[in-house]
Parts: C-alpha cells; sequence; structure tokens
C-alpha cells in the first residue's frame, strides 16, 4: 500500500488552503458584509458606496479627465458617495471623521 | 439606459442566491470528469501550482470585468455591447456571445441527459445489482438515438419550467438548494473515498508533485485552458447573472474570487472523492465519459454502500449540469427578453424550443455531439470571451469600468494593476491559446469548422445587428458617447 509522502501531503494542505480557505474566506466575508449593509440600510437609509481608497482613486480620475464621455457619470456616483457620507451616522467602509469631513463635492 | 428599465429588472434576492448561480453555472461536466485527471496527468500538484497561479492572474481579473460590466450596463448581452459601442452592426458581437451559448446549450443539453440517466439509475440501484456491466450498458445507452432525443426533451423541458418561473422564483430557488447538495453528495463520496483501504495511491496519484512539468508547456496550456474554459470567463454567463445584482452589492469578491475559486474548489473536491475510490479498487483512471459511465460505474460494486455512493455521485453531478444549462439559457432568454417584443414566457418558450431544435443531432449522435463540443470549446467559446473582452477592454477602457462598477460597493479594492491584465494580459492569452489549438488541429475537421465558426459568426452578428439596429443608429448615436441612453 502507498504511503503519501511529506511532499504529497504538504501539497494536500496546500491545496485545501489555497481553494477551501480562499473561498471560505470569501464567501464569509461576503455574506456579512451583506448582512452589514442590510442592517445600516434599514437603520438609515442610505450607505456610502465606496471605500476611502476607492472613492480617492474615483475623484483622481476625474480631476484627471474632466472631459471623458463616462466623467459625468463618474462625478455622480462620487457626489453620491460624499453626500451619503456626510448624512448617514455609521458608514459602511472605515471612514474616519476627519477623512469624511475633508470630502468636497466634485 | 432609463430608470424605468432599472426599476423593471429582476434582481436576486439573496447575496447568497448569486454566488449559487455564478457556482452552479460555472461548475459543470468538466469539473467532475476532467480536472481531476488532467491535474493527475500533469504533475499533480506542480499543476495545481500553475493553475493556482492562473486562476489568480487570469480568472479572478477576467470575472470580476464582466460581473461588473453586466452589473453596470444592467442589461442582457446585446444591450450591454450596445450600452458602450452605440447602436449599429458591431453589436454585432454580442449576437455571436449569445449564438455560441445556444450553440453550446444545444450539445449541452443532451450531456444534461446522460446525467440525469444516470442518476436515475442509481436510484435504482443498477450499477450494483448482479451481472451489471458499465461499458456493455454505455455503449447500449450512448445506441439507443430514441432515448436520447427523449432525455433531451426531458431536459431542455426542465429547464424551461425553471425559467418560465424567473430569476428569482425559478433560477435563484433551484441554485441555492442544487449547488450546496452537489457539494455535500461529493463530500460524503469524500469521506467514502478515503476510509477505503488503498485510497493513498489515489490522493498519491491527484497530490504528489513532479516538479518538472512545471517546465513543460503542455502543463501550462492544459491550465491555462482550465482557468480560461472552466470558470465560464467570456461566455455572457457572468455578465448576465451580474446583470441582476442590487445595488448595494459587491463585484469583486464574489462575482471574481469567490466564483473562479470556489468553483474550481469543485474540481479539487471531485479529484478527492474520485481517485481514492479508483485507486482502492485498482481501476485505471480515465477522463470524460469513460471516467463517469465506466470506471467509476465499476468500482460501486466493489465498495461497501456502494450503491449509496453511485447516487451521491450521480446525483452530484446530475445537478452539476443542470444548473450550468440553466443559467447557460438564461443568458439567451435575458438578451431576447430585452430585445424583441416578447414577454418572458414567449421568450423561454421560443429559446427552449429552438435549442432542442438544434440539440436534435447531437442527441441523435454521440459522434456529432463530440464533434461540437470540440469545436465550439476550442473556437466558439474563445470567440465569445474575446468579444466581451474587447467591449470591456478597448471600447469602454477597463479604468472606467473599475471606477464605476467594479470598486463601487466593493467588498475589496481593486487597483490599477487590474487595467493591463483586462485589456492585454487575458486577450492576448487567449488569442495564444486559439493559436495552440489551431497548430495541434492543423488541418483537421474541428479546425475547418472551428474557421467557419470564426468567421460566420461575426458576418452574420454584423449583419443582423445592422439591420436590427438601423433605425437606432441615427437618434441616439450622436449624444450618447459610449452608450444608447
Amino acid at each position: 500500500m502507498t504511503t503519501l509522502s511529506l511532499e504529497a501531503l504538504t501539497m494536500l494542505g496546500f491545496t485545501l488552503v489555497a481553494f477551501y480557505g480562499v473561498a471560505g474566506w470569501a464567501l464569509i466575508r461576503t455574506l456579512r458584509q451583506e448582512g452589514q449593509k442590510v442592517e445600516l440600510i434599514e437603520g438609515q437609509g442610505r450607505v456610502d458606496t465606496y471605500s476611502p481608497k476607492g472613492l480617492a482613486a474615483l475623484g483622481k480620475w476625474i480631476d484627471a479627465h474632466p472631459d471623458d464621455p463616462y466623467a459625468e457619470e463618474a462625478r455622480e456616483q462620487y457626489n453620491e458617495c460624499v453626500e451619503a457620507l456626510q448624512t448617514i451616522d455609521q458608514p459602511f467602509y472605515d471612514w474616519s471623521d476627519t477623512e469624511i469631513k475633508s470630502l468636497d463635492r466634485k | 439606459m432609463s430608470t424605468d428599465t432599472k426599476t423593471a429588472r429582476a434582481e436576486w434576492g439573496t447575496r447568497f442566491g448569486f454566488l449559487m448561480a455564478m457556482i452552479g453555472a460555472m461548475v459543470g461536466a468538466g469539473n467532475v470528469w476532467r480536472f481531476p485527471f488532467v491535474m493527475g496527468q500533469n504533475g499533480g500538484g506542480a499543476f495545481i501550482v500553475a493553475f493556482v497561479t492562473l486562476l489568480f492572474f487570469i480568472a479572478v481579473p477576467g470575472l470580476i470585468a464582466e460581473t461588473a460590466f453586466g452589473r453596470y450596463t444592467k442589461k442582457g448581452v446585446i444591450g450591454s455591447f450596445r450600452e458602450v459601442l452605440g447602436p449599429g452592426g458591431a453589436v454585432g458581437l454580442g449576437v455571436v456571445v449569445v449564438m455560441v451559448n445556444i450553440a453550446l446549450m444545444s450539445y449541452y443539453s443532451p450531456l444534461i441527459g446522460w446525467t440525469m440517466y444516470y442518476a436515475g439509475h442509481s436510484l435504482l440501484f443498477s450499477f450494483t445489482s448482479a451481472g451489471f456491466e458499465a461499458e456493455a450498458f454505455m455503449n447500449a445507452f450512448f445506441a439507443n438515438s430514441a432515448l436520447m432525443i427523449g432525455l433531451h426533451t426531458v431536459v431542455m423541458a426542465t429547464v424551461a419550467a425553471v425559467l418560465l418561473l424567473g430569476i428569482k422564483r425559478g433560477v435563484e430557488r433551484i441554485v441555492v438548494v442544487a449547488v450546496p447538495a452537489m457539494v455535500i453528495s461529493l463530500f460524503i463520496m469524500v469521506i467514502r473515498g478515503i476510509t477505503l483501504p488503498g485510497a493513498t495511491e489515489g490522493l498519491a496519484f491527484a497530490f504528489s508533485i513532479d516538479w518538472v512539468y512545471l517546465t513543460y508547456s503542455s502543463t501550462w496550456i492544459e491550465a491555462l485552458g482550465q482557468a480560461l474554459f472552466s470558470t465560464g470567463l467570456g461566455w455572457g454567463i457572468a455578465l448576465t447573472v451580474g446583470s441582476y445584482l442590487r445595488e448595494y452589492d459587491d463585484v469583486p469578491l464574489g462575482g471574481g474570487v469567490f466564483t473562479a475559486i470556489g468553483e474550481s474548489s469543485i474540481g479539487i473536491l471531485a479529484a478527492l472523492a474520485i481517485f481514492p475510490i479508483i485507486f482502492a479498487v485498482g481501476v485505471e483512471p480515465d477522463a470524460g465519459a469513460g471516467l463517469a459511465f465506466v470506471s467509476l460505474v465499476q468500482v460501486f460494486p466493489e465498495i461497501p454502500l456502494g450503491g449509496v455512493i453511485g447516487i451521491m455521485f450521480f446525483g452530484g453531478f446530475f445537478l452539476a449540469t443542470f444548473t450550468s444549462g440553466l443559467v447557460i439559457t438564461e443568458v439567451t432568454v435575458t438578451t431576447i427578453s430585452e430585445e424583441t417584443r416578447l414577454s418572458r414566457r414567449g421568450t423561454v418558450l421560443t429559446v427552449c424550443t429552438g435549442i432542442w431544435a438544434l440539440g436534435l443531432p447531437s442527441a441523435y449522435s454521440v459522434d456529432f455531439l463530440d464533434f461540437v463540443d470540440v469545436t465550439f470549446a476550442n473556437w466558439g467559446l474563445p470567440l465569445a470571451t474575446l468579444c466581451i473582452l474587447f467591449a470591456i477592454g478597448w471600447v469602454m477602457g477597463p479604468e472606467r469600468l473599475r471606477h464605476l462598477a467594479v470598486n463601487r460597493n466593493a467588498g475589496i479594492h481593486i487597483g490599477s494593476w487590474w487595467d493591463p491584465v483586462v485589456k492585454y494580459l487575458t486577450p492576448t492569452l487567449l488569442v495564444f491559446i486559439m493559436g495552440y489549438f489551431a497548430y495541434d488541429q492543423f488541418g483537421s475537421d474541428v479546425m475547418i469548422a472551428g474557421m467557419v465558426v470564426l468567421v460566420a459568426f461575426p458576418v452574420a452578428g454584423y449583419a443582423i445587428m445592422s439591420v436590427a439596429d438601423g433605425g437606432r443608429q441615427t437618434s441616439t448615436a450622436v449624444d450618447a458617447p459610449g452608450g444608447d441612453d
């Protein structure tokens, strides 16, 4: 009867972590986030739509491409998030009060 | 895009429903009867390293792009193309994707019929009955054209019945039960397999590492093909499923990471379920119909609780193929119902009847099915993927999509590294693998048929949309850069 080599056992462990670990992490994280969002929306009617990193990148892109055919839509989405952050009590993403106060509409 | 269209459109009832629809669509026969063997034949662990690398660098970014594209446009395939290209013949690239989906489902439906037939016989404990001969049983089944056509008819009628109920009441209700049931079935089979004496030989076949395989181009080509085709990237499935996402849903974590890795996990589960059992009994491993319908069937009478394991395997296998067929058909149903005046009911009945009729030759002849399968797997599906990647990467632009749809409400932030992957890397690899197929099959009937598909489908798509969008062109194209609203 064959016994599994240490190398094969290590690969089996790596495979389980790389596939089931990552898939399980993604599944739990996304379902938890959905739960948090639903709770926030039920409590305050809306939720912030971008993370600090995401909104900063969007703002930078708008500044760099003011005449882009998609710029108007981008501005609307940017402003929507800024307005949400300024009106809600608890943001979904990790926003600090200082970061929120420093935000301006585009 | 009008607000009316947005509010009238159906949405997934839950996040779990969306995720299971993605997994249900992507997990198909290939995960169960191809992936384990390819893995074992290409260096085991070495193949996994190559495959995981390509999954993270190609499949995850690609699925994020396709899902986000559908979520951004909130339309089916043709509507999404029109949104970024503007009305006209070029929208025919979307028609190409739809035509490929129809062709794919026309031969996939008879294949679902096979798994349904074997699942039925597993419930009757036929495989563990005295004097059962697996190969003779399969050959007699494949030679029975009337039975094949009957099963194909039952499959398409069942698909139509589910789709008639709609996205939330039909597709979602099925996938939230079927996908976990499939995973549980395979998991029970894993437990049975690894507790058999001699099971470690099967694990050694699948997970032993032969690093030299990483230096072979064939390993990387197999891994690339698996990463591109097993995940269903660019077939319009992720686009369609993504178009039903709710306003606050995330794309990259669920539509990208979970779908690509979770879908591939089923292949690993199948390897863990199948090889320990096969090797414990001393049967030669195989791929395709030979593995599922001969090798495994021969094994069931030899192991304790083999009849029950047969039910688990074929039950799970049937669910894997059926959920794929369901969502593949939904791609066409969503698009046609948006593009025509047909109601959803009328669309479902028309599309399913059309696919049924087109699938008759594949149901009648297994050889024809094999031919169409190889032709579309090697040429039709990559063509559809290229069409979608072209619309995203070269028309709308990945940077715009990333800012407007990918990172909006996202569970993880996607940085600028993603843009060149979607625009350059994935299409280049896809063209490379098509070139490899051409080299490998040069002059063969399959290659000639593939060339016909590569030329005829875009030409037909262009012609259809030139006529269909003729009236729209002048009225909306000028004031709607990148879209029709």
